[in-house]
């Protein structure tokens, strides 16, 4: 003890002798400020961050209020034209609205609910809106639902309200929600602004299943294989077909990693090691429980020197396609990159390309191996159509389209719409200003259904 | 050496590595955000699993890119791909700004993105992902797990 005292005064005497003070004493200033620097610029950040927060929840309380205001005016509108007009409005605040809901710092349950309902209004009034510019009223039960959705709307500014108020009584902070500790999690429901965003969510609930035809519609979340043929499998047969799929003699292993539990497409997954290849370089795949459909197949592997060009490369996945079951496809578009060309084939019937039933091939462009396979579109839309003949004449398709474009080749095709349904069309490949372009004018309404642009890059055919 | 110089010594190198301490973070900071362009979809899907699945296997790399796109086409979140990656507390690696660690040439994250860009998507349909070892969100574990890769668990 009596030797720390001493050594202390020691330090004492040798700090004031050598002016040691002044050393620490400006040290510990200079640690001090930059403290203080530190701790005002971390303020300062969350001061904007919050601005932000608060700027996002302000808008889009704005944007649900316009929402409602437009949903009442679509009700009560007489003509299919004001209706119209109104409608799209709507359709773009309800939008505007989601993405500002998009930037709040809410987890994503508490709010699932209410940005559901904010697509489905935006998406149902975009579809009414289609109908109403062709001239077409509302029927009784769009009207209906129209109502409905703009009773949530109503409540849903409400909810809106006192939150806005309480946020500007300050009883509520951004910081609070904000904050990722886990503790708030738990939490919670515990914090103000949580309950109330979760109340409004609640009250979603009850909110019908919107039946029409858009692409947030609920039937279109429960779709069903249309050729997935075949019967059930067991990891044994799964096993063979995988070999099979890559050719017996080229396979060193199948290993079944695990299972993909989905209602649509259960599948086993695999993966496979090559002969000649090493354990590093493997490929993976989705093979399904009924049928033994490859979904999907990725084979991620070093490319070398290229030797085989595109169009080499469209044929090799023809001819790959042929072998293994898919019989009459075309290749419709490709890109290539990293010395690997992604084809997509369609597949043809009776002269008629129909686009919804797509395969993906990719072809290494050094030795002409498929290392990539996609086939859900084929497993969830193929099926044999029904094709009556087209009402229009394609001298009259061609007269449809627009008169400065010069029209290059026409041919027959059935596309998707984004609402799950298709449309048997005429295609018509044409250039204008030195674009090409592609328009598709409905065989039996003559209305033009879709325009692409056709962008061609190094890289492949792009359209747009 | 005579003792007042070895004290000054200690002093002076204790001030310079504080000095040290408080500058490099500070120079480091800067230089990340001088190394992130602006990027386009697949460019910022190419960082987002590059933040997120760096060390996963290839099919868990394009799962992850698949789960973005997915939620791109759910009503249930924002409609662009820059919405969904930088939606506040969606992915960790955006929060804690892994997602502008630069892309190492080798890696196969960009190739990820396009096929997934291109549909592949080996989760069936997937929103949500989570490594169980370090989840910590009840929540999530409430979810119906459809496929495990590597650390991930996928659910709808």
């Amino acid at each position: 003890m009596g030797k720390l005292r001493d050594k202390l005064i020691d330090w004492k005497k040798r700090l004031s002798d050598r002016h040691m003070y002044s050393v620490i004493v400006v040290l510990i200033a200079v640690v001090a400020i930059w403290g203080i620097y530190q701790y005002k610029r971390a303020a300062d950040l969350r001061q904007e961050l919050d601005n932000q927060y608060n700027r996002a929840f302000y808008e889009m309380v704005g944007y649900v209020r316009n929402v409602e205001l437009l949903l009442m005016k679509s009700l009560i509108s007489s003509t299919p034209e004001m209706a119209a007009e109104t409608l799209q409005e709507a359709w773009h605040q309800a939008n505007l609205a989601q993405t500002n809901l998009g930037q709040l710092p809410i987890t994503q349950e508490v709010l699932a609910n209410t940005s559901k309902f904010l697509s489905q209004v935006g998406d149902f009034s975009l579809s009414l809106d289609k109908q109403n510019i062709n001239g077409r009223q509302m029927n009784e039960e769009q009207y209906k639902t129209l109502e409905k959705l703009h009773g949530y709307s109503v409540s849903l500014l409400d909810g809106l309200n006192n939150l806005q108020g309480a946020i500007s009584e300050g009883r509520i902070k951004w910081n609070e929600l904000a904050n990722k500790g886990t503790e708030f999690f738990e939490k919670k429901n515990q914090s103000l602004a949580g309950q109330m965003l979760s109340d409004i969510d609640n009250s979603f609930q009850e909110f019908p299943t919107l039946i029409y035809d858009g692409p947030f519609s609920d039937h279109m979340t429960s779709l069903k294989p249309k050729n997935l043929t075949g019967n059930e499998i067991d990891v044994e047969q799964a096993k063979q077909k995988i070999k099979e799929f890559f050719g017996n003699d080229k396979v060193a292993s199948v290993e079944h990693v695990g299972d993909i539990t989905t209602d649509t497409l259960p599948a086993y997954n695999m993966k496979v090691t090559f002969k000649d290849r090493p354990e590093e370089e493997f490929a993976t795949a989705d093979i399904s429980k009924k049928g033994g459909h490859v979904i999907w197949m990725l084979y991620n592997r070093e490319t070398g020197q290229e030797t085989i060009d595109v169009n080499k490369a469209k044929q090799i996945g023809l001819q790959f396609l042929k072998e293994h079951g898919y019989s009459s496809m075309k290749d419709t578009y490709y890109m290539k990159e990293d010395s690997v060309a992604t084809i997509n084939y369609a597949y043809q019937q009776d002269g008629v390309i129909i686009y919804p039933d797509l395969v993906k091939v990719k072809i290494a462009l050094d030795t002409g191996e498929i290392v990539g396979f996609e086939s859900k579109g084929y497993i969830m839309n193929h099926t044999e159509r029904q094709l009556v003949p087209p009402t229009l004449t394609e001298e009259q398709a061609r007269a449809r389209v627009n008169g400065n474009v010069d029209v290059k080749s026409v041919g027959l095709a059935v596309i998707p719409t984004k609402f799950g349904t298709e449309l048997f069309c005429y295609e018509i490949k044409g250039k204008l200003n030195d674009k090409d372009f592609l328009v598709y004018i409905n065989a039996a309404t003559g209305k033009e259904e879709q325009v692409l642009i056709i962008i061609d890059t190094e890289n492949g055919i792009l359209t747009m | 050496m005579t003792e007042t110089k070895k004290y000054k010594l200690t002093i002076w190198i204790s001030v310079c590595s504080l000095v040290l301490c408080v500058v490099t973070p500070i120079i480091f900071e800067t230089l990340a955000l001088a190394q992130n362009p602006t990027a386009s979809d697949e460019q910022l899907i190419a960082r987002a699993i590059n933040g997120e699945a760096r060390g996963e296997p290839y099919e868990g790399q394009v799962a992850v890119g698949a789960v973005i796109l997915n939620r791109v086409a759910s009503p249930d979140f924002p409609n662009t791909v820059a919405g969904v990656i930088y939606q506040p507390g969606a992915f960790t690696a955006v929060s804690d700004g892994q997602i502008n660690v630069p892309i190492d040439p080798n890696s196969t994250v960009l190739k990820a993105a396009r096929d997934a860009l291109n549909g592949w998507d080996p989760t069936g349909g997937c929103l949500y992902y989570w490594n169980p070892a370090t989840a910590t969100s009840k929540w999530i574990w409430s979810k119906k797990i459809v496929k495990t890769i590597g650390k991930h668990h996928f659910a709808k």
